[in-house]
C-alpha cells in the first residue's frame, strides 16, 4: 500500500494552510480497540495510565492515523464525582449506578480533583506519556465528556431528561457542577500539553429537543470551548446520534470541528455549517467498521469524501463514533488505505 | 357513546399529550365517578393520547423527555381506570418479555418501546437491564410469551442477542417465540444475520413490527 509522506502534525498544518499534502486527515476513532493491538484485556486499562499510553501509541504506529485520543469510556469524570462504574473483564465499562438518586442530593456533588479522584490521574498520565513518546509527530487529545452527559451519569439519564421539563433549575445545577469539574479537568489536560476533545452524547436530538440542547447543552459547551480557546487550542465537538437540527447551535459553541455520527448526513452538514466548521465523520462504527468487509469500508470512505471532501472548512475522514472494541484491523487499515488512494487533491477517478 | 363521554375522552387524550399528570388523574377519577366505560376511557382517552404523542415523537416535535412525561400521565390514568375494567375485558393479551442484554445498562430506548407496546395493549414482562441470555429464554417460557424483545446500545453486547436465539434453537423452542432486536448499533442486516424475526429503528416502529409478527390488527 502507498505510504504516507507527511507526519499527522505536518498533514494537519499543511491542510490548514491550503498547502500540498499527500492525503486527507483520517481518524478511525480507536478507544478500547487499542487493547487488541497490545493483546491485553480491556479491563487492564483501569487505573493503568502507562498501559493506556502503550496501547494507544502502539495502535497509532500500527495504523498510522492522524489523531490519538486517550479514551476508554465516557464515564471517567462522572466516576470521579461518585458514579459507580462496572468494568467487565474484557469489554467497555458501563454505568452501574448514578452518583445520586434525588434532586436534594445535587448540592452534595463536588467537581472532581483530576490529580486525585477516580481514574482521572491515570488518564492524565496516559496523556503525558503518549505526548512524550509521539507528540512531536501527532496531535494527542484527551477525551472530555460534556456537562449534560456527565449530569446524566450523575443522576441517571431518565431522571435527568424528566427534570429538563419538570425542574429545569435542578438540571442547570447539575450541569453547573459537571461543567466546573470539566473545566478543571480540561485545564489539567491542557497542562499535560494535550488538547481536550469534547463528546456530549446525551445532547443528541435522538434524546433531547433542539430547544433543550440550546438550554442545557450549548451554554456549558460554550464555556468549555472558550476556555480551551483561551489556552490557544482548537476544539472538536462530537455528539452521537441525530444532530442535524442542532448543527448551527453546535457551531455556535465556537467548536472548530464537528464530529458527525453516521445517523446524520455529511453532505447536508456541509451545506448547513461547512463554511463555519471543519467536519469529521462518518463511517458507521457498528454496521460497517465492525460488521462490514474492507470493500464496504472503502466504499463508505469514498461516500464520505464524495459528500464532504470539498467542505469549505475541511474534512477529517473518520468513524461516526468510537470504534467497537472488536473492530477488525483489516477494516481500520482499509479506511486509511482508501483515503491514501484517493489522495489530495482528490483523485476524482478514485472516488467511484 | 354519548357526547359527554366523548368530550371526556378528548380531554383525557389531550391531558396525556399535554404531559399533565394532575389533569389526567382528575379526568380519570371523573370518568370513574360518572360511570363512564373504563375500557373506552382507556382506549379513546389515554391510549389515544399516547399514540398521538408517539406520532409527535416520530415527526420530531416530541423527544424522549416529552414522551416520558406523556407516559407518566398515561400510567396515572391507567392505575385509576384499570380496576374498573369488566372481568371479560381483561382478556388474554400477548405477552412480551423484554430487556437490555447483559453488558449494557442503557435502557431508555427499551423503556420507550415498553411504553408504546403497553399503550397498544400488549402485556410487558420487563426484565430490566444487563440481563444474561438464558434469563430471556427462561422467562419467556415461564410466562408463555409471544415475543422476546432484546435491546442494546453497545456493540459489545450484540453477541448476547445472537446467543438468545442460539439458546432457543438448542432448547427446541425457537418456533415458539418471535424475537425482535433494536438499539443504536443494530441494523436490519444484523437482525437478519443472527436470525431474529424483526428489527425496528424506534419505538413506534417496534409497535407496528410486533403487531405484524403476532398477527393483530394495526
Amino acid at each position: 500500500m502507498k505510504r504516507d509522506h507527511l507526519t499527522p502534525a505536518e498533514r494537519f498544518a499543511a491542510y490548514q494552510r491550503g498547502e500540498p499534502l499527500d492525503r486527507l486527515p483520517c481518524v478511525p476513532i480507536v478507544g478500547n480497540t487499542a487493547a487488541r493491538v497490545v493483546g491485553v484485556k480491556v479491563s487492564a486499562f483501569r487505573g493503568n495510565g502507562r498501559l493506556i499510553a502503550d496501547a494507544q501509541i502502539a495502535a497509532y504506529r500500527r495504523f498510522g492515523y492522524d489523531v490519538i485520543r486517550i479514551f476508554t469510556d465516557l464515564y471517567t469524570q462522572a466516576e470521579a464525582m461518585g458514579a459507580k462504574i462496572h468494568y467487565p473483564a474484557d469489554e467497555t465499562a458501563y454505568l452501574a449506578a448514578p452518583a445520586i438518586t434525588s434532586v436534594e442530593e445535587i448540592a452534595s456533588l463536588q467537581p472532581a480533583d483530576p490529580r486525585r479522584d477516580g481514574n482521572l490521574p491515570q488518564h492524565l498520565e496516559a496523556m503525558e506519556r503518549t505526548l512524550q513518546a509521539v507528540g512531536q509527530e501527532v496531535s494527542v487529545n484527551g477525551a472530555l465528556t460534556g456537562p449534560f452527559t456527565t449530569a446524566s451519569f450523575l443522576i441517571g439519564t431518565e431522571q435527568l431528561v424528566r427534570l429538563t421539563l419538570k425542574n429545569p433549575a435542578a438540571v442547570h445545577q447539575l450541569c453547573e457542577v459537571a461543567c466546573q469539574g470539566a473545566l478543571v479537568y480540561a485545564g489539567a489536560i491542557l497542562d499535560t500539553g494535550c488538547t481536550p476533545s469534547l463528546t456530549d452524547a446525551m445532547c443528541s436530538t435522538t434524546v433531547i429537543s433542539p430547544r433543550q440542547f440550546k438550554e442545557f447543552g450549548q451554554p456549558y459547551l460554550q464555556r468549555l470551548v472558550d476556555f480551551i480557546h483561551g489556552r490557544g487550542r482548537s476544539v472538536t465537538l462530537h455528539i452521537c446520534g441525530k444532530t442535524a437540527p442542532i448543527w448551527e447551535a453546535m457551531a455556535d459553541t465556537g467548536a472548530d470541528c464537528l464530529s458527525i455520527d453516521n445517523a446524520a448526513d455529511l453532505e447536508t452538514a456541509k451545506l448547513k455549517v461547512g463554511h463555519r466548521v471543519r467536519l469529521m465523520g462518518n463511517v458507521a462504527p457498528s454496521e460497517i467498521m465492525l460488521q462490514g468487509t474492507p470493500a464496504q469500508v472503502r466504499e463508505a470512505v469514498r461516500a464520505c469524501i464524495r459528500k464532504a471532501g470539498n467542505n469549505p472548512k475541511g474534512l477529517v475522514v473518520a468513524s461516526g463514533c468510537s470504534l467497537p472494541v472488536e473492530t477488525p484491523f483489516a477494516n481500520i487499515d482499509a479506511m486509511l488505505d482508501a483515503v491514501r488512494e484517493i489522495g489530495w487533491p482528490i483523485r476524482r477517478e478514485a472516488l467511484n | 357513546m354519548s357526547d359527554q363521554s366523548e368530550s371526556l375522552f378528548h380531554a383525557l387524550s389531550d391531558s396525556v399529550v399535554g404531559m399533565d399528570e394532575d389533569r389526567t388523574r382528575q379526568l380519570s377519577l371523573q370518568a370513574v365517578n360518572q360511570g363512564v366505560d373504563a375500557l373506552s376511557a382507556i382506549e379513546h382517552g389515554l391510549v389515544d393520547g399516547m399514540n398521538r404523542a408517539g406520532k409527535f415523537f416520530e415527526t420530531e416535535e416530541y423527544f424522549i423527555p416529552e414522551l416520558l412525561l406523556c407516559s407518566d400521565a398515561m400510567y396515572v390514568g391507567l392505575d385509576i381506570l384499570r380496576p374498573h375494567l369488566k372481568q371479560s375485558e381483561n382478556q388474554v393479551r400477548h405477552k412480551i418479555v423484554m430487556g437490555v442484554v447483559e453488558g449494557d445498562t442503557h435502557d431508555i430506548g427499551k423503556n420507550l418501546v415498553k411504553i408504546m407496546l403497553e399503550a397498544s395493549g400488549f402485556e410487558i414482562v420487563d426484565l430490566g437491564r444487563d440481563i444474561p441470555p438464558q434469563r430471556f429464554v427462561d422467562e419467556a417460557v415461564k410466562v408463555q410469551a409471544s415475543v422476546i424483545a432484546l435491546s442494546t446500545l453497545m456493540t459489545t453486547t450484540m453477541d448476547g442477542m445472537a446467543e438468545v436465539i442460539q439458546l432457543l434453537h438448542q432448547a427446541n423452542l425457537r418456533g415458539r417465540f418471535k424475537v425482535i432486536v433494536g438499539g443504536g448499533p443494530i441494523s436490519q442486516s444484523f437482525a437478519s444475520r443472527i436470525g431474529a424475526d424483526g428489527y425496528a429503528a424506534g419505538a413506534p416502529a417496534a409497535v407496528k413490527l410486533v403487531k405484524q409478527l403476532v398477527g393483530v390488527a394495526a
